[in-house]
């Protein structure tokens, strides 16, 4: 009896880990990768593998920061604009205004902490919600990007130098190619594992998204944490769009639209509920993976171009299905 | 007795609505005092304003003689007042363990601030104990989600966390509101314990019937205003109905006037 009672713990803890959205994420991911591969063995081929891992951290990097925000009961819709903004603000200053890049990339940072400055306080001491917030930044951004631009993408970038190295430098591993954007998303990527699981913030941000009032009545900042966590996202997409930008050599002010969907989709389909209160780093790296997997593989396997986000749409369709019904099963058992 | 908290004056105002005029009382240590009232009375909004969740128009309060001004939760929780609010408590989506140390997390290397790492093996210990000296430790798990546990289960998790941190004061609105038969014994004889550790405690309730099981004194709230305040002794349930809804108003005010 002793003994059964010091099992369940174990036990328990190993069947709610194969119930935990992360794993059927996982199974799902592994279940795809597998079918890609026997349907094309170029599919697992060093420079498929490479150029998938060339753009998983550009979404990826939003996805962290996009998760946190989640995590808290919000999310934004701005970060495709932002993504497109910041790259073209740095250029612009560097190529016509004759300003040095790492002040420009300042300009740039500043640019992003204000635009999720701004809309995290419109979300939290006026009180709107974040989804009519950062559609109307959604439209904001892009629309400075394209006024400031005339619409037409900045002539290629190809001065060589520190910062482009530090975010789009490129290696080789064998004959896989490799570019340093991997390292900021594998360190970001621990660092929110860190905060979200082990840190005192992360228990904030989960007590906010969960039961806001009762984490304010805890002495929980949770305005201020929100406020953060918009700035957080916005940084990180406007990071993610100078990686993209240097990596291509050009900046376009349409870059990244429609990212803000595909970026929330990441982290759902890994398993972070919407309405806030469980968030999960590993599900949305899981996402990440299987998103971007799914885009290239359905090319890879002849899908014609403009059935994509059929096929997308589904498979983002059964995930969440999926979740829902593992939901249900853990809250009846 | 020493006075451990005293409302002077307090007034609130939503808009038009007038929640709290001047409302004054003093809960001395280790009494149960009950607040009483119809829906809309205003205890809801007069422990608000003094657990800190909004600031009040005008009025002191005084904590152990001492007045202070309370502006956020924190500083009621510094204080030592731990409130239990009628519709929110605990974050379901949280552990038993995270739940109880919410805003008062023990951390490692605390000079990181809000990235300092939680103390899990502190965390897991200290909920346990928690947990076995409330009593509801049998078959409860202090890693447990708290969406897993029955209202009743909730409702003592949450006086706990208010014990836990030896608070001066503790209120409590509604706390066997949905509760079953037992749960709801439960919590009366949890708020006797917490009596009998020193502790004062606000008790709002609209079960009469508990009140004279707990409490030591009646505070009965109309329309934003104190309008009785009896010691459970000398009144009758009777007497506390016709108070609360207002029937015959004028000899019990005389009454109370006259203490
Ligand atoms: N945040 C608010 N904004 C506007 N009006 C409010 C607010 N909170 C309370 N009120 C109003 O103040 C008055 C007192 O409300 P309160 O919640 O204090 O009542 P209560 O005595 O707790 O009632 P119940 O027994 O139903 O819980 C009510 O008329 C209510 O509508
Ligand atoms: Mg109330």
């Amino acid at each position: 009896m002793i003994a059964a009672e010091d099992e369940m713990p174990v036990g328990k803890r190993r069947s709610s880990l194969m119930r935990s959205p992360q794993f059927s994420s996982l199974v799902i991911l592994v279940v795809l990768l597998a079918v890609f591969a026997i349907a094309d063995a170029n599919f697992l081929s060093p420079l498929n593998i490479s150029n998938m891992m060339a753009f998983l951290p550009e979404l990826g990097i939003i996805a962290l920061g996009m998760t946190l925000l989640l995590t808290a009961g919000e999310f934004d819709l701005s970060v495709g604009a932002v993504f497109g903004l910041a790259p073209v603000v740095v250029m612009l200053l560097v190529q016509n205004g004759g300003v040095d890049i790492g002040v420009a990339l300042l300009a740039g940072l500043l640019l992003c902490i204000a635009i999720g400055a701004i809309n995290g306080l419109i979300v939290t001491k006026i009180g709107i919600s974040s989804f009519l917030v950062t559609l109307s930044m959604l439209l904001v951004v892009r629309g400075a990007a394209l006024y400031i631009t005339q619409g037409f993408p900045l002539k290629s970038w190809d001065q060589p130098g520190f910062f482009v190295t530090l975010l789009a430098g490129s290696f080789n591993v064998g004959s896989f190619r490799f570019y340093t954007s991997l390292w900021w998303f594998i360190g970001l990527s621990l660092l929110a594992i860190y905060v979200l699981r082990y840190a005192k913030l992360g228990n904030w941000i989960s007590a906010i998204g969960s039961n806001r009032n009762a984490a304010v009545a805890r002495g929980v900042p949770a305005d201020a944490v929100k406020v953060w966590l918009f700035i957080l996202t916005s940084v990180l997409a406007g990071l993610a769009g100078m990686i993209s930008a240097f990596r291509i050599s050009a900046a376009s002010p349409v870059a990244g639209t429609g990212y803000e969907l595909e970026v929330i989709a990441m982290v759902v389909v890994g398993g972070t509920a919407l309405t806030g209160g469980r968030g999960t780093i590993l599900g949305t790296i899981v996402g990440a993976l299987m998103l971007r997997a799914i885009r290239n593989g359905i090319v890879l396997i002849g899908v014609p171009g403009l059935a994509y986000n059929i096929f997308v749409g589904l498979i983002i369709l059964a995930m969440l299905i999926l979740h829902a019904l593992l939901q249900k099963n853990a809250a009846r058992g | 007795m020493m006075e451990v908290l005293r409302l002077q004056n307090l007034q609130k105002s939503f808009g038009s609505v007038r929640a709290l005029k001047n409302a004054c009382f003093a809960l001395k240590e280790g009494e149960v005092v009950a607040l009483l009232g119809d829906n809309g009375a205003g205890k809801s909004t007069l422990i608000k304003a003094i657990s800190g969740v909004f600031p009040i128009d005008r009025g002191d309060i005084y904590v152990r003689g001492e007045k202070v001004s309370i502006r956020s939760t924190r500083d009621a929780m510094d204080l030592g007042i731990e409130t239990i609010h009628q519709d929110t408590s605990l974050a379901p989506d949280l552990s038993i363990a995270r739940n109880l140390f919410l805003g008062r997390e023990p951390v490692k290397l605390k000079w990181l601030g809000v990235f300092a790492p939680l103390d899990f093996a502190k965390l897991r210990d200290a909920a346990s104990a928690l947990l076995k000296r409330v009593g509801i430790s049998k078959n409860l798990d202090a890693d447990a989600l708290v969406s897993t546990l029955s209202g009743g289960e909730r409702q003592s998790i949450a006086i706990s966390r208010a014990m836990q941190f030896a608070a001066k004061v503790i209120i409590l609105d509604e706390p066997t509101n949905n509760l079953g038969v037992e749960e709801t014994h439960g919590v009366l004889r949890f708020i006797k314990e917490v009596r009998d550790a020193g502790h004062s405690v606000l008790l709002i309730t609209h079960n009469i019937h508990h009140v004279f099981q707990v409490a030591d004194r009646i505070i009965v709230m109309r329309r934003g205003e104190i309008v009785a305040e009896q010691t459970v002794a000398d009144t009758d349930l009777l007497t506390v109905e016709s108070i609360i809804t207002g029937a015959d108003m004028s000899a019990l005010l005389k009454e109370t006037r006259a203490k």
